[in-house]
């Protein structure tokens, strides 16, 4: 169960949820221009 | 991509799940109770977002160097200083964000106009106008330009690092070698995460660095293309 009562708790939830989508968001681009400079 | 790259990334991808499992079984702070765990993942990308801007910098210095003597290698220095400036933008980005996250939370504010986010907002902005040059500018000099940006920008580097030291700011004060000491309880987890996102980074940079490659070898292929039979010796032979 994630915690998600109280400020801290969410922001804590927000903070972690932010890397994860700037990594692999990034990482998906990355990929996508993998694939199309390999054509 | 090669295998190794590939097993790498597998590698890469257990020890980020290591760094969050133990980043959520670290012991709760006294304090700020779950809230600190912000951190575990704050520190890491803002320490490494400092590390990003010397290896485009010292690439950039290469370039500058072989641009007139081996342009190959010139090619190779300017790839790898535009895949580390944008691999800084990302780091520098979820440290601002990750830290605006906990000022709110903690301190009830978004935002200080101390020094050491003010420096680091600026560290995020030039590399920004970095990627923003390389992108927009149309003057043919594009690399030159963009390479004397970069050893300028640098600069920004050791101010902002040295910020909580120099200065009295509202944010906290270093916590290796300085008076936010961390509790050794909790140091596994920031060595796992600081480890898991110096991996990430280095794939990331990687691969960046072999895309921006390719482009550059298809965009010579399609420039030479139309210079035909009157392509120079030289570059005939690079085809």
């Amino acid at each position: 169960m994630i915690p998600f009562h109280t400020l801290s708790e969410r922001h804590l939830v927000y903070a972690y949820l932010a890397v994860w989508l700037f990594q692999f968001g990034y990482i998906a681009w990355l990929v996508a221009q993998w694939r199309k400079s390999r054509g | 991509m090669p295998k190794w790259a590939l097993a790498y990334f597998g590698l890469t991808l257990v020890v980020m799940a290591y760094g969050f499992y133990a980043a959520m079984t670290a012991p709760k702070e006294a304090t700020m109770g779950n809230l600190y765990r912000v951190f575990f993942y704050h520190l890491p990308h803002t320490i490494l977002s400092f590390v990003f801007p010397y290896l485009n910098c010292g690439a950039s210095f290469l370039y500058l160097y072989w641009r007139n003597r081996n342009v190959e290698r010139a090619a190779a220095a300017d790839a790898f200083a535009l895949a580390s400036a944008e691999i800084t933008v990302l780091y520098a980005s979820i440290g601002l964000a990750t830290g605006m996250l906990w000022g709110r939370a903690a301190w009830g504010i978004w935002w200080a106009w101390d020094a050491r986010m003010t420096t680091y907002l600026l560290l995020w902005l030039l590399y920004v106008s970095y990627l923003l040059v390389r992108r927009f500018s149309a003057t043919g000099q594009t690399a030159v330009i963009s390479a004397v940006l970069a050893i300028f920008a640098a600069i920004d580097v050791p101010i902002c690092f040295m910020s909580i030291r120099w200065w009295r700011t509202q944010h906290p004060s270093p916590v290796f070698g300085g008076d936010g000491s961390v509790d050794p309880t909790m140091v596994p987890a920031i060595l796992w995460n600081m480890l898991a996102f110096a991996m990430w980074g280095a794939f990331l940079l990687g691969m960046r660095y072999a895309i921006e490659r390719r482009r550059q070898r298809q965009s010579n292929a399609y420039a030479l293309g139309f210079l035909g039979d009157e392509t120079p010796q030289v570059f005939q032979e690079a085809r």
